[in-house]
């Protein structure tokens, strides 16, 4: 071998290594920044008039940054199962300033910021601001009012407000039908499972965003096992009429006739029945859990 | 009228072998980028973000050439001494300057017309087929095309009088001050006299306002831009642009070019 070949074989296990060493000190560097994260999230512009003057006419595009933004540090959070959502709202209200007809960002964006931790921000009255001003900017846009409703039932229990949403909605040409009922039913009943499980099908349904969607469908799972419990219930209260006292367990109501076999939750465990002889979830059902942190 | 003709013919000729028209390819790569990536990491959005980001790349690349072409138009002759040898043809100083704003006007539309091609390429692989709101379009790529053609004319005017740099300092200054003439307008300032705000809304009537060819908010979200938006902008820019380029032939046909 000669001096050349042997120079340029350790040229090139120099530059091998080099490049190893480059990309094991990055993933060192990825770290610590990550780590610096957590401490102070940063937004360097956060000031919606002074981005609007200095997008010049540009501002739909970067609008649609600002909403980009947004949307990848809400996914962000949610993946390093971080709490802190401070820079939500700024991205928003950025978003929105620049480019006051950008609807996603009203719609997803009040999700985001209603939604109790660690689902979303834990700000429901950020979220109607944002919807107030998506209604303003865009008053033909009923869906707007769905969201508001939604945030009203849902978020802050606020049902006259939920139904005065869902009613206004409805005076949209192009919405649908059932806002109207929404309106009717919840001014005159509050808050029900029936209702609660059909606005998040409406969610389910319509949502295009994949982490929406998924919190949109564990909530309907929710809703379907308490629809499950308030039906073994009725049935549980009929053993009672016909017997004289309380079934102690499902299989008593089995063993009666009025069911024809334990019925399961969602997630494949039996129901069972607790103190008072009320229908509850298995301990090991991992919907327990699930109940448990949504109330909290 | 011919040699007007002949002027821009040139022009265009000269721009195309100038490779100036191979911003196109970028154009290409920016929107089949973008269309892939847009609906990966946003929500909801992806149409608005095709049109914005297209139309934004069809004004910002226009500017670039009607800035930087335009100027050169007349002091890249002059350095060259090839202006020499054309006005001593039966070319007037006049026809001279509309014959090379027609020839860069001309390479702006070819140009623009292949990157709205491609923006509706671009929007058609994320949305097809097309709908009829789509060629709502049209209408904003057009008034790009009356602000470029009113810059190529600023462009000009400033090259007439001043070295190639001042001309795009100016021109840059001129368009970006025109982007604010509205706000000039109601501008509220407490130790401001009556007489400066007089002044304010003066200047803001004389600048060029280029607020008035930006519809891209409009038709991002799918809205139609009002007719009478259309042919009053096209009118502006029509006025506009005659005023600054018979601004522009006065200085020039004055001018010492020995």
């Amino acid at each position: 071998m000669t001096t050349r070949h042997t120079a340029r074989a350790a040229f090139a296990l120099l530059l091998g290594l080099g490049l190893a060493g480059i990309w094991q000190l990055q993933k060192r560097i990825d770290r610590e920044q990550r780590a610096a994260m957590v401490e102070a999230d940063n937004l360097t512009l956060r000031s919606p008039n002074l981005l609007k003057r200095m997008s010049l006419e540009y501002q739909p595009l970067v609008a649609a940054i600002y909403w980009t933004r947004a949307v990848q540090y809400y996914g962000e959070k949610h993946r390093l199962h971080q709490a802190n959502l401070e820079l939500l709202w700024p991205l928003l209200d950025v978003a929105t300033t620049l480019d006051p007809h950008i609807v996603p960002a009203y719609r997803f964006g009040s999700i985001f910021l209603g939604e109790k931790s660690p689902g979303g921000a834990g700000m429901p009255d950020r979220a109607i601001e944002l919807l107030n001003r998506g209604i303003q900017a865009n008053p033909d846009q009923w869906r707007l009012y769905q969201d508001l409703g939604n945030l009203y039932y849902f978020d802050l229990k606020d049902y006259p407000k939920a139904a005065a949403a869902f009613e206004e909605g409805s005076k949209n040409p192009n919405a649908l039908i059932w806002m109207k009922v929404m309106a009717a039913k919840i001014a005159g009943e509050g808050e029900s499972p029936e209702t609660s499980y059909f606005l998040w099908k409406q969610v389910y349904d319509t949502t295009a965003d994949p982490a929406v969607k998924k919190n949109a469908e564990e909530h309907l799972i929710l809703m379907r096992a308490e629809l499950d419990m308030k039906a073994i219930n009725q049935v549980a209260d009929q053993y009672e009429k016909q017997t004289g006292h309380r079934a102690a367990r499902v299989s008593e109501l089995v063993e009666a006739g009025l069911l024809k076999a334990i019925p399961k939750d969602p997630d494949g465990f039996p129901y069972v029945l607790g103190e008072g002889g009320k229908a509850e979830f298995d301990v090991n059902s991992p919907l327990l859990e699930k109940t448990l942190m949504d109330k909290r | 009228m011919r040699s007007v003709w002949a002027v821009a013919a040139n022009t265009f000729r000269e721009a195309v072998r100038d490779r100036v028209l191979y911003n196109l390819v970028f154009f290409a790569l920016l929107m089949m980028g973008a269309a892939i990536l847009v609906g990966q990491i946003s929500i909801g959005i992806e149409e608005s973000v095709i049109i914005s980001l297209g139309l934004t790349a069809i004004s910002l690349i226009g500017i670039f050439i009607a800035v930087f072409i335009g100027v050169g138009l007349v002091s890249k002759e002059m350095d060259k001494r090839t202006l020499h040898a054309l006005l001593a043809k039966p070319v007037e100083r006049w026809q001279f300057l509309i014959g090379k704003f027609a020839g860069l006007a001309m390479t702006l539309t070819v140009n623009t017309a292949a990157m709205t091609a491609g923006l509706y390429l671009a929007l058609w692989t994320v949305k097809h087929p097309l709908t009829s709101s789509d060629w709502s379009l049209l209408p904003a790529v057009y008034l790009i095309l009356l602000k470029l053609a009113l810059i190529v004319a600023l462009a000009m005017l400033f090259s007439c009088f001043t070295s190639p740099f001042l001309a795009i300092l100016f021109t840059v200054g001129i368009y970006i001050a025109g982007l604010f003439a509205g706000e000039l307008r109601t501008v509220q300032a407490v130790d401001l006299s009556p007489a400066a705000m007089s002044a304010f809304r003066a200047v803001s009537y004389v600048l060029p306002n280029f607020e008035n060819f930006n519809v891209m908010g409009v038709v991002a979200h799918g809205r139609s831009v009002p007719f009478a938006l259309i042919w009053q902008s096209t009118t502006y820019a029509f006025l506009y642009g005659a005023i600054v380029l018979t601004g522009a032939a006065v200085i020039f046909s004055r001018r010492n070019l020995k």
